[in-house]
């Protein structure tokens, strides 16, 4: 039985990978959570493993699954990897070049360590219009590993003052898939989703389950309250951002039981106006998506003080900051 | 009578045409004084906005009486991104 057991390591599948034909047994959400980066794989959509000349290498998500498989079916030049998808995962984002990051790994609350955090963050994104935007770019280029863009819109023409990722010849195309294509541009090695739906309550949980952060780019009220709810169940803070012509504010919700947006603004709230009501200039989302992407940096890191339990509002006319205490 | 100071937000900020105002209050105001003056004073201006309240940058649940000194926030929701 020994004979048919065989384990390799990420390491190992990595100096030999001409050798392997690699055969990914993941149902779909196992495969978003760690995307095989680097590997060519075959998909498998049932437990039968085709007959193919030379080795292959079975991954699951833990690696568990396969080594069963390889025992059960008898397969003969068939390998497990060691620790599966998540592994190889950890793996490829140790042996990324850190010089990358050299000027924000000299900082003493960063350094190596924090580096690592960041680069095995996973965050989603709802909403990847003016805050969004500049949110993703810099969580990116920070070096955040995973990202999940979630936005149903299109580009129009009236986004591009505000929203950097998009262009001219952009307009009409789905909003995530050409944030998906700008941001792989800038950082290949980062795993990008995008999903080109809009959050709803039947979606809302199985979106949302698999982040570390959930940074709340939206427009509406309504989805922010949905996003609350996620993020309160699952206990995934949530960094709200919201806009009014030359003001922002940012919060840090449901850190382990801190303040929600239910108890920042009641449930029952009404008011506000969108961009489109109340007019924006384009470099004030930009500040406040960025003060969510730092925010979110500093959660995933561990980096004190933060925005838990306050409300942050500034004001880009006077450049004044409020700080409220929830 | 009492100084107070009343820092405006967002629409409310827009309403009143003003960032912050200092005026006297009758000794033992509160809050929901404060508010109504102020809804009252912009004539409809926030029909329809909820709005919280913090007193020296804390929130406030309910109404309290103000003290001299105090700053209170009228800080309604903001909804674009």
């Amino acid at each position: 039985m020994e004979d048919y057991f065989l384990i390799i390591t990420p390491k190992e599948l990595k100096e030999q990978l001409d050798d392997f034909t690699v055969i990914d047994i993941r149902p779909e959400d196992q495969r978003l959570e760690f995307p095989l980066v680097g590997l060519d794989s075959i998909i498998l959509n049932n437990d039968l493993v085709p007959e193919m000349d030379g080795k292959q290498v079975l991954v699951c998500q833990f690696g568990i699954v396969t080594e069963g498989m390889i025992l059960e079916k008898e397969l003969e030049n068939a390998f497990s990897l060691l620790g599966g998808a998540q592994a190889w995962d950890k793996f490829c984002r140790e042996q990324e070049d850190l010089s990358r990051w050299s000027r924000q790994t000299v900082l003493p609350e960063i350094g190596i360590e924090g580096q690592k955090k960041i680069l095995n963050g996973k965050v989603a994104i709802v909403g990847m219009g003016g805050l969004g935007c500049p949110a993703a770019q810099s969580l990116l280029t920070a070096g955040v590993g995973h990202l999940h863009l979630i936005d149903g819109d299109e580009v129009s023409l009236s986004n591009l003052h505000r929203q950097p990722l998009y262009r001219n010849n952009d307009v009409h195309r789905a909003k995530v898939v050409v944030a998906k294509e700008k941001l792989a541009e800038l950082n290949p090695e980062t795993s990008i989703r995008a999903t080109d739906t809009f959050l709803n309550e039947d979606n809302a949980e199985k979106l949302l389950s698999i982040v570390d952060v959930i940074i709340d780019g939206t427009d509406n009220i309504e989805t922010r309250q949905l996003i609350d709810h996620i993020s309160k169940k699952k206990n995934i803070p949530m960094v709200h951002g919201g806009l009014f012509r030359f003001e922002g504010q940012v919060s840090i919700l449901n850190v382990n039981g801190s303040p929600g947006y239910s108890e920042l603004f009641p449930s029952k709230l009404t008011g506000g106006n969108t961009c489109e009501d109340a007019g924006v200039l384009g470099m004030l989302p930009g500040i406040i998506g960025n003060i969510q992407a730092l925010e979110t940096v500093k959660l995933i890191v561990g980096i004190e003080p933060n925005l838990v339990g306050k409300l942050l509002i500034y004001d880009g006319k006077n450049h004044k900051t409020e700080i409220i205490q929830l | 009578m009492i100084k107070i100071k009343i820092k405006c937000f967002s629409q409310v900020r827009y309403a009143m045409g003003k960032d912050e105002i200092i005026m006297d209050i009758e000794v033992g105001s509160t809050t929901s004084d404060l508010e109504s003056f102020i809804i009252e004073k912009v004539e409809g201006k926030l029909d329809n906005i909820s709005l919280r309240v913090a007193v020296n940058q804390k929130y406030v649940q309910g109404s309290i009486e103000l003290k001299d000194g105090d700053e209170v926030a009228f800080i309604p929701p903001v909804q674009g991104g």
